[in-house]
């Protein structure tokens, strides 16, 4: 009986794994690229895999779009260890911690691997081509453009942001304040950027006390992607939808329901399909030895731009959801 | 010869053995000049340790009957507050040797303590152990967050990175490690008299005191056994990631539970072996690189983790009853 048992995992065991590995080793000579991302599972990261993997398709190369299924740092060490094992020819990451992939990367680069980071940036030293999803100069002024657009040249606005130490966002909004002060001096800002902990809920209440406070508000920038749709519900709750305009960075899923009713002007971000395509692309023409230079037109992504460093790339300027058109993104 | 082929086979361990070398051989079948390759074996070697130490860890909690939430952020914490001394010593002096020893032996002494605030709790005080190290497991992070502001602590000497990134000899120095640390396991619970202590308390705490056994004493020097090994595992990610960060190692968790379950370790304490947890966490580390390897998705990784999990358990339930009917 014991016997009998034992036999009957074993198969089950090895029916389980022919089942997981059998399929598919990919034929060697065939060139194979990573693109991982910080996590698998999320909207931005779906989206961004089916341009990666749709490049894949388009070049006819081996496109692997595999990440952890939460965003540590750790796993992303293992992940990469045993790609190195299989033997790629590129390797892509978005790192959820740059200095915790560094050795990683450098194991790879000494394995003959050409090493990409993508979406957030890795260890300089270590890396061959890092691509940006936008200019965080062009990204913050962008922001401002679109407020004065909405409000018109002059007035009172506020800046709704996700958090005070958010590295990324404090750039943008100090890139654009600094835009503004030049550019659009009767702008005049109310108070200090208002921290919002990335929730919906909280911009939600800090905007409804902004309002409150400040009855001759104008407009309202919201950064960081909850930030604008909390802002968004609080005007439209008060109605105010027509004096108050509101603006930001922005997922256009998720604000469909806001641009719908007007509450929320314009979303605007990257597309991050584009950006999962362009990596698999830029990474295609380096093994074939093209480095990309500025002004490069990509299919399907437009023209980049490269910085005199000559592995910085930046995707474009950023893509603008409105009512009319944000239903055709997917994520 | 032939009973000792049917003792291996009816052993937890037998199995687990037998699953290993399976799983191991189909790999390689289908992967021969990947998942066996020099590197894959030596990768393998060097991601094993820190996994394997955590697991340790978690078992001996588990085996007093309880279980410890905290443990990769006593890991992180310790190896964020020794790194930090590390650093700054290192930028202040450049005397990397120093540095090292200092960030190490911090390291460790954070990690003592940790383990003896866990076990404080849970033995004098007398709060669930699931409960007292939740809290912990959220103090512990509230503090690295803290210290670090939700950066990662970097600028260790290039010696602290041999620590996990180089070999003597040819064997990984975290394969040393945790050879050590299996050895000292090994005699601390199947040949000491606290071993015999704690199996006791896991069956049956009123007994074990009835019996003599100073119940609390032994508990409060468990977890801080725990803790010290969570920091040796600390040492090791630190080093293997050139940084520290709260988050690092998130996912051993759960992992670690999975490991001392499927190792054989009674979830409800009392038992547990060191070779069971060994092979079970050489299982999870064969089946996730190799599907890896594979390039299998991250989620089918998951699922097929959780039923190789839940398969081994039925069996050795059912090899339980069916000894007892004999």
């Amino acid at each position: 009986m014991k016997k009998v048992l034992v036999i009957f995992i074993v198969l089950v065991a090895m029916t389980g794994l022919m089942f997981a590995g059998g399929a598919k080793e990919a034929a060697d000579d065939k060139i194979t690229i990573v693109v991982m991302p910080k996590l698998v599972g999320i909207p931005y990261f779906n989206a961004s895999e089916k341009g990666a993997l749709q490049a894949g398709k388009d070049l006819g190369i081996e496109v692997i779009y595999t990440g952890p299924t939460t965003a540590d740092a750790a796993e992303q060490v293992k992940m990469l260890e045993d790609l190195i094992s299989k033997g790629v020819d590129v390797i892509a990451v978005a790192p959820n911690d740059a200095a915790a992939l560094t050795p990683v990367l450098m194991k790879a680069k000494k394995a003959g691997i050409v090493v990409f980071d993508w979406d957030t940036p890795a260890d300089p030293s270590v890396v061959d081509i890092s691509v940006h999803q936008i200019d965080d100069r062009g990204f913050g002024e962008h922001m401002w453009d679109l407020l004065v657009e909405e409000m018109g040249p002059s007035g009172e606005y506020a800046i709704v942001t996700g958090g005070l130490s958010a590295a990324n966002l404090n750039t943008w909004i100090d890139f654009g304040l600094e835009y503004a002060k030049k550019t659009y001096p009767n702008l005049k800002l109310v108070t200090d950027r208002v921290p919002t902990d990335e929730k919906q809920q909280v911009a939600y209440q800090k905007t409804l006390d902004l309002i409150k406070a400040y009855p001759n508000l104008k407009g309202i920038i919201g950064v960081s992607t909850p930030a604008p749709l909390g802002a968004a519900q609080a005007v439209q709750e008060k109605g105010k939808k027509d004096s108050i305009a509101v603006v930001g960075s922005s997922l256009p899923t998720d604000s469909g329901p806001y641009l719908e009713d007007g509450s929320l002007r314009v979303g605007t971000l990257w597309d991050p399909a584009k950006l999962g395509y362009l990596t698999v692309v830029l990474a295609y023409n380096y093994l074939n030895g093209t480095k990309p230079y500025d002004g490069q037109e990509i299919a399907n992504v437009g023209n980049i731009t490269v910085w005199e460093d000559n592995r910085t790339v930046i995707m474009g300027p950023p893509a603008d959801f409105t009512k009319d058109n944000y239903a055709s993104y997917g994520f | 010869m032939q009973s000792k082929i049917k003792k291996l086979f009816s052993s937890k361990e037998g199995i687990l053995l037998i699953i290993f070398i399976l799983i191991f051989i189909t790999m390689s079948l289908l992967s021969p000049n990947k998942f066996l390759s020099n590197y894959n074996i030596q990768s393998l070697a060097y991601q094993l340790p820190e996994f394997g130490i955590l697991s340790l860890s978690m078992m001996l909690i588990i085996m007093t009957g309880g279980i410890n939430l905290s443990l990769t952020f006593t890991a992180t914490l310790s190896m964020i507050v020794g790194g930090l001394a590390m650093s700054s010593y290192f930028t202040a002096t450049n005397m990397p040797f120093v540095s090292v020893v200092i960030g190490v032996f911090v390291m460790l002494a954070v990690s003592i303590v940790l383990g003896m605030f866990n076990g404080f709790i849970v033995s004098y005080i007398g709060v669930t152990p699931m409960i007292a190290t939740l809290g912990a497991a959220t103090l512990f992070e509230g503090i690295s967050l803290n210290i670090t502001k939700g950066g990662a602590i970097s600028g260790f000497p290039l010696m602290f990175l041999n620590i996990g990134n180089s070999a003597i000899f040819g064997i990984p120095v975290p394969m040393i490690i945790f050879i050590v640390v299996l050895i000292f396991m090994r005699i601390l619970l199947e040949k000491s008299k606290m071993g015999a202590a704690i199996i006791m308390i896991g069956c049956n705490p009123k007994v074990a005191e009835f019996s003599g056994i100073k119940v609390k004493k032994i508990l409060f020097q468990t977890y801080m056994i725990a803790g010290f090994l969570a920091g040796m595992a600390g040492i090791i990610m630190a080093s293997r990631y050139n940084s520290a960060k709260e988050s690092y190692g998130s996912s051993y968790l759960l992992q670690s539970v999975a490991a001392s379950v499927l190792g054989g370790t009674s979830i409800s304490g009392g038992e547990g072996k060191v070779l069971g947890t060994l092979l079970a966490t050489m299982i999870l580390q064969i089946i996730s690189s190799g599907l890896n390897i594979f390039g299998l998705n991250r989620y089918l990784t998951n699922v097929l983790m959780g039923f190789i999990l839940i398969l081994v358990l039925a069996i050795n339930y059912i090899a339980e009853q069916l000894k007892k009917k004999k």
